[in-house]
């Protein structure tokens, strides 16, 4: 008897029913979708930020001051002092693995080209760097350093070869020398090949980069790195990340260990390469939270408008539903239905349209997310699994609240008073 | 007559009209509120990205070591900040060391990102010093350093985690001194105003040949990219929000039309024609959105100005967000079109009826 009235009502007047779950859809939609968007620009921006290249960076614990300007020592460095190679794969087995998007190792040295001394950087330009639990991510210069330009060819150096007799040269460098892609240079006695000259912008526009091995063997330096960029995705810092980990009690420096800040990812690598000191850069690191705070911020705020009004939205329209209904409300009430089936009536209606429509804004808030994220970043958004449910439960308890004030004035007034003003 | 009968309506229908009112409303609230911020957010954005330093930089070029110094002043003129740096090789003791030279009034906005214990600022015979170079010579903050050429007090220690940790931060003149630079300096960093890198980079060229101009491209294509990002996924939200809270405004107007069947049957038995009918429809709906749209955009900048003030306030920008007529026209425009339509499409039911049938019953 229950089912057959709910049924009936909804088979009675079904334009009017799908109007309101229409638009409870739509104010889902709106809901989801600035859901979605929000938790995803965020990881994205970061990502984009990535872009200005390492904000970590490992060198050696040295005993001495390095002094150097532009790349020229001034001091020669201590052969003791350095990382070998085959520890680079550690830094991908610390906690936050994951976050590691990129590593550059590199190795310094100098020589004299055209009677000036010129430092020489050996690089990995792009490798898959195979970490200790068997997965494989992109590392090299490139890979840390997406926005430098080159004119000419990048050296492909996937197979470590230590005879490759090629070097990039950076721009202004190739300017003084007068160099462009296919002259050759002699550089520590051995004749190389230009492929390509680099536009950075910065310091690297002053150096010549060979592969890392061939600066190894170049200086004998088998199996050394001098310096490794290490690219992090870090949640900003606050002001738990500012406090001394040393000073902390178990529990805040577990908490501290096991959040992505870029202290704790240093100190991690730090764990596994004990050879080693990692710095923040700050330039890099300190800013990339403070643009992400505040991209994070405004859609926070967007976010919250836009729930605001979609909720807004279904109250109205569950309230109409409920108010246009205040006769057959009457009715029921003269024809001697009690309050409580009366609410349980109307209050189902209410449920089954707000989950309804509910539903089906979920499902196309998720769409028109990804059709955002598809225009603004050209990639697919993921949507969490539990979205879609909250959104429905959500709609739904919205629905029933907005149903809910109107109800009660109906029940309040006499049947007879609504009766003589309808009709 | 036909405004007390729109008056009238109002009056009777209170409530329903009520939501009808706060639903458009909220639609140009949200309309003002996003497109506000939007016109304003390349601005916002662009000035988190100060932090990030210089973008464009002037090297010497050639076989020449220095940059004149008159780089400093053509890139001022262009409404860039800029500072000059130096670099020299000092001694403390047996060991050397990196003197940079600093203009500290100019470098300060460039600088931002130093994390800095002490002064951020030293005068002649006073000196910052790197947190590694500090722990390696067991300095701190009021102690003196032997430096060759003349002892400074360390008045800061600075954290960069790059170069600038290791070295020693002095006064401009005195590096300038040593490195035996005269009315030149090393390199000279610039920042300018994010969209104009280029047209500054081209104008710094040309009016200093001698020099090499670049662009940092990382920061400056981070910049665009970003900010171009965050631009456009407000823009498309705004538009899908917009798009859906319209939808359901066009649903409460048809609304309004269709329920009053009854009415309107009345009026065409007692004689009235379907354009007059139709005319005091539209009316009622015109007085109802043209209060919506106002009370909406007022609130709407309400929220844009809490938003500016919430988000970006400590980035030393007064939220400057004002009466914007730019914004307000097309809110407007699209809140009345969206009245007038709806009620339109649902007018065209008024031919439809037949008073007979309607007042039977259904």
């Amino acid at each position: 008897m229950f089912l057959r009235f709910v049924g009936q009502s909804i088979r009675r007047a079904p334009r009017r029913k799908a109007m309101a779950i229409g638009a409870v859809a739509l104010g889902s939609a709106v809901a989801t979708a600035m859901l979605g968007a929000m938790l995803d620009i965020g990881d994205r921006v970061n990502r984009e930020l990535r872009n200005l290249g390492a904000n970590l960076l490992v060198t050696p614990k040295s005993g001495s001051l390095p002094v150097d300007i532009g790349g020229i020592r001034y001091q020669p460095a201590a052969k003791d002092e350095f990382i070998p190679v085959a520890d680079i794969p550690r830094i991908k087995s610390i906690f936050w693995q994951l976050n590691i998007t990129a590593v550059s190792p590199s190795l310094h040295a100098q020589t004299k080209v055209q009677g000036r001394d010129v430092p020489v950087e050996g690089v990995w330009f792009r490798r898959d760097l195979r970490a200790p639990d068997g997965t494989d991510s992109a590392a090299g210069v490139r890979a840390v350093n997406t926005a430098w330009k080159v004119d000419g060819r990048w050296i492909d150096d996937r197979e470590a070869n230590e005879h490759t007799a090629e070097c990039m040269v950076g721009a202004a460098l190739a300017r003084r020398l007068a160099v462009r892609p296919g002259s050759t240079l002699d550089l520590f006695g051995e004749r190389f090949t230009v492929a390509g000259v680099l536009s950075t912008g910065g310091e690297e526009e002053d150096r010549i980069l060979v592969p890392l091995e061939v600066l190894e063997r170049l200086t004998g330096r088998a199996g050394q790195v001098d310096t490794i960029q290490v690219g992090a995705l870090t949640k900003p810092e606050d002001a738990f990340a500012r406090k001394d980990p040393s000073k902390m009690q178990q529990e805040e420096y577990d908490r501290w260990y096991c959040t992505p800040y870029i202290s704790s990812i240093a100190h991690q690598i730090e764990e596994v390469l004990p050879m080693a000191v990692a710095r923040p850069i700050r330039r890099v690191a300190d800013n990339e939270g403070q643009v992400l705070n505040k991209v994070r911020g405004l859609m926070l705020l967007i976010a919250l408008a836009a729930l605001a009004t979609a909720a807004l939205t279904v109250w109205s329209v569950m309230a109409t539903t409920v108010l246009e209904r205040r006769y057959e409300i009457a009715i029921m009430e003269a024809t001697g239905a009690g309050s409580a089936l009366i609410v349980a009536l109307l209050g189902a209606e209410v449920a089954i349209q707000g989950a309804l429509g509910g539903l089906i804004g979920a499902f196309a808030g998720v769409q028109l997310s990804d059709a955002v994220s598809q225009t603004v970043f050209g990639v697919h958004a993921e949507a969490p699994a539990a979205l879609v449910p909250l959104v429905v439960a959500v709609a739904t308890a919205v629905a029933l609240a907005g149903g809910a004030q109107p109800l009660r004035r109906a029940l309040a007034l006499e049947p007879a008073v609504i009766l003589r003003e309808g009709a | 007559m036909f405004w007390r009968f729109v008056l009238g309506a109002v009056r009777f229908r209170r409530r329903r009209l009520l939501l009808a009112f706060s639903g458009l409303a909220v639609a140009a609230t949200l309309a003002t509120a996003l497109f506000s911020v939007y016109s304003d957010i390349d601005r916002k954005m662009r000035r988190e990205f100060r932090g990030y330093g210089a973008n464009l930089l002037v090297a010497p070029a050639g076989n020449l070591q220095s940059v004149p110094m008159r780089a400093v002043a053509e890139a001022e003129k262009l409404g860039a900040v800029a500072a000059p740096f130096v670099y020299a090789v000092g001694r403390i003791g047996e060991e050397r060391v990196v003197l940079a030279g600093i203009d500290f009034q100019r470098a300060a906005p460039l600088t931002s990102y130093w994390r800095v214990t002490g002064s951020r600022d030293a005068g002649p015979g006073e000196c910052l010093a790197g947190n590694v170079l500090a722990a390696h010579f067991h300095v701190g903050i009021g102690q003196t350093l032997p430096l060759a050429s003349g002892s400074c007090v360390v008045r800061g220690i600075v954290n960069t985690g790059s170069d600038e940790d290791s070295r020693l931060m002095v006064p401009f003149a005195r590096a300038q001194a040593e490195a035996g630079f005269q009315d030149s300096a090393s390199l000279v960093e610039v920042r300018a105003d994010g969209q104009r890198v280029d047209e500054i980079r081209a104008a710094l060229a040309r009016a200093l040949p001698e020099t090499d101009v670049r662009v940092l491209h990382a920061v400056a294509e981070t910049e665009a990219n970003v900010v171009l990002k965050v631009k456009a996924a407000v823009f498309s939200l705004a538009i899908v929000i917009f798009a859906i809270t319209t939808l359901c405004v066009t649903g409460n107007f048809s609304a309004l039309v269709i329920e009053r069947s009854k009415e309107i049957g009345v009026l065409k038995a007692i004689g009235a024609g379907e354009g007059k009918i139709a005319a005091l429809f539209l009316s009622e709906s015109l007085v109802l959105a043209l209060a919506s749209t106002i009370a909406g955009y007022a609130a709407g900048l309400a929220v844009a100005y809490g938003i500016g003030r919430k988000i970006f306030s400590d980035s030393g920008s007064v939220a400057a967000i004002g009466v914007d007529f730019a914004v307000f026209a097309p809110v407007m425009a699209v809140t009345l079109l969206v009245a007038v339509l709806a009620t339109l499409i649902a007018a065209s039911r008024i031919w439809q009826i037949e008073p007979a049938v309607i007042l039977r019953g259904e």
